[in-house]
């Protein structure tokens, strides 16, 4: 039976060849989708959690939009005083509270724009990903900078190299280089703060506080007291997390309805196949049933067709999105700001189990009538058709 | 003997609506065939001659009248019982052999067995074997002759065992050496005791027969 249908499938090569096609795009995009999904906020999950950093005390205004930006190194127009560190580090279930000031530096002359980071020693283990290059040290004095490394390869700098920044009539020993990381770390200028607050004319000013927590479980408390401070507001990684799978979440149904739709119309060009398969063969079908083919025989015969024609291309989608995929996250990562340093686009067994579900649905779906047309036909009606 | 009697039809009558029109192309057929009997059944185009063969394979049903098949009714059967039937009781050639063109003869010939999942690989060789084709097993219909084509056709008639073969013009389609064959053929499955109804308008195919059955007009002309 199952040789049969896949011989009936290879009659009409480019007709199956297009709905196989079609087939493959809507269940690859399914493929890249629902693997994405999951990638995505397994590995995010796991970059926040790695961070070391539980919240974050940003300015009063939009906390989400704020967070992200200082997570991924860009500045705020608004800052916090200083003292804002002294009170969170009074609050007893703080581990570590290490205050930021960060600050662009346009460099018309080089056609870019710089980001100074101001830090204390205290964010060093809130980035247990930094890693330093051979010779480095923590800054010994007011005007050393750490950089990142692709502010080193831009600036063509190494470890004890001195130069001078015009912008700020400073000059600057390279006390130590970061090793890639795959953050935006990676491109920036980090600072002693007070450095920073006297470069940026912000003297007494931070931009944020990166905070763990002795315990992580009392977040909730924590947060809810620091939420008191003035003129700042706590933003956990939780909701930072949330908030951004959120709106990755509806991107998603955006894409997801998408790929239901290019499901939706292949599946009718299978049905539109299978229809059009039963009228060309109404004279066969109507052989088989006079050589003693039941209704239900013909009728699964059909389906057979249909279920295997989406399955094989389902197989193909699955296949494609393997392929590319690659290429899909890094689309993705081009468009989307915070994005897990890892891959993220992974098929797992359970997505291409997912994948071959839609496809044999979408097949019987697209079977189920044109086999029952075919099943209706007699013997003796179907040998006259011609 | 009345247990000898394999097919009997009592008045059969089939009306089919053309438009407004009705066409009786059989109207009232009754007659006995014997178990081993080699019948033709003649009459000019248009006699109802492939109507009646298609009652007698029970691909279509009869307006009214009643056939009997090895004494057992086939009216008011359902359709998986007329399936059975067909699949069982009856072995049918077509007048356009009616093979499936991505199927090699062998895969043709044991199509029958597919859907009555009786396992006949044996029998089918031999079946292979007595219409001289086993050399091209493994071909396509495209790549036979017509006569080849039909010799497959009659053998997946027979795969199944049926009590009766029905063939419609089987020789029809096929030049005067190639029909002689089928005729041989046809003679040496009656010796072997099988009834066969032939529909022909070869008149040597029909002498060949022991009887013969005249229509004309939808009536048997006795
Ligand atoms: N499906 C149908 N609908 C309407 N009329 C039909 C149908 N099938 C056959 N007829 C008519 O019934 C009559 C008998 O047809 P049938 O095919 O049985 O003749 P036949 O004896 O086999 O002729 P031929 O020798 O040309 O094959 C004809 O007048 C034909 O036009
Ligand atoms: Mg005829």
């Amino acid at each position: 039976m199952l040789i049969l249908a896949l011989k009936n499938l290879t009659r009409r090569r480019l007709r199956t060849a297009l709905t196989l096609f079609g087939i493959a795009i809507s269940v690859g995009v399914l493929a890249c989708l629902l693997a994405f999904g999951k990638g995505y906020e397994a590995g995010l999950g796991r970059e926040l959690n790695n961070m070391g950093i539980q919240m974050m005390l940003v300015p009063l205004g939009c906390p989400y939009d704020a967070a992200a930006r200082v997570l991924k190194g860009k500045t705020l127009d608004v800052s916090l005083p200083a003292e804002s560190v002294k009170t969170v580090r009074r609050e007893v279930g703080v581990e570590i509270a290490a205050p930021m000031l960060m600050a662009t530096l346009p460099r018309p002359s080089e056609g870019r724009t710089d980001l100074w980071v101001g830090v204390e020693e205290s964010i060093r283990p809130l980035k247990p990903w930094w890693k330093m290059k051979e010779g480095s040290r923590w800054f010994p004095d007011e005007n050393s900078v750490i950089l990142g490394a692709e502010a080193a390869n831009v600036e063509l700098r190494q470890v004890g190299d001195t130069f001078f920044s015009p912008e700020t009539g400073r000059k600057f020993t390279v006390c130590g280089v970061l090793e890639r990381s795959g953050t935006s770390d990676d491109s920036q200028f980090f600072v002693p703060l007070a450095t920073a607050q006297a470069m940026f004319r912000q003297p007494d000013r931070i931009t944020a506080v990166a905070i763990r927590l002795k315990d992580p479980t009392l977040i909730g408390d924590v947060s809810k007291r620091l939420q008191e401070v003035r003129g700042a507001q706590v933003v956990t990684m939780a909701e930072m997390m949330g908030t951004f799978l959120n709106l990755i979440g509806s991107v998603r149904t955006l894409v997801l309805a998408i790929a239901i739709v290019a499901l939706c119309i292949s599946g009718l060009s299978v049905f539109n196949t299978m229809l059009s398969a039963v009228l060309e063969r109404t004279r066969e079908l109507g052989v088989l049933r006079a050589v003693g083919a039941s209704r239900s025989q013909v009728f699964s015969l059909l389906t057979v067709e249909a279920v295997l024609l989406t399955t094989l291309g389902s197989a193909i989608g699955v296949i494609l999105a393997l392929l590319f995929g690659h290429f899909v996250e890094l689309i993705v990562r081009f468009f989307v700001q915070i994005a897990p340093s890892e891959a993220f686009l992974i098929l797992s067994r359970e997505v291409i189990q997912d994948c071959f579900m839609v496809g044999i649905v979408v097949g019987l779906g697209a079977g189920l009538y044109p086999a029952w047309q075919a099943s209706r036909l007699q013997p003796v009606d179907a040998i006259r058709a011609d | 003997m009345a247990d000898s009697i394999l097919v009997s039809a009592q008045g059969l009558t089939k009306v089919y609506n053309r438009g407004t029109e009705e066409v009786r192309a059989l109207d009232g057929v009754t007659f006995d065939l014997q178990r081993g009997e080699f019948t033709a059944v003649v009459g000019v185009s248009g006699a109802g001659k492939t109507t009646l063969l298609h009652l007698l394979g029970c691909m279509d049903t009869p307006t009214s009248g009643e056939l009997l098949i090895d004494g057992q009714s086939t009216r008011g059967l359902s359709d998986s019982a007329l399936t059975r039937m067909r699949r069982e009781q009856v072995g049918f050639v077509f007048q356009h052999f009616g093979l499936l063109p991505t199927l090699t003869v062998m895969e043709n010939l044991t199509l029958p067995t597919l859907f009555s999942k009786k396992e006949a690989k044996a029998y089918a060789n031999e079946l292979l074997e007595r219409v001289g084709l086993t050399h091209r097993r493994n071909h396509l219909p495209n790549q036979l002759s017509g006569g080849e084509m039909q010799r497959v056709a009659i053998a997946r008639a027979l795969i199944n065992r049926p009590q009766v073969l029905l063939a419609d013009e089987p020789t029809g389609n096929l030049d005067s050496a190639n029909g002689e064959a089928i005729l041989q053929l046809f003679h040496q499955l009656h010796r072997d005791g099988l009834t066969i109804i032939v529909v022909t308008h070869n008149p040597i195919l029909a002498n060949a027969t022991q009887r013969q059955l005249v229509l004309h007009d939808g009536r048997l002309v006795p």
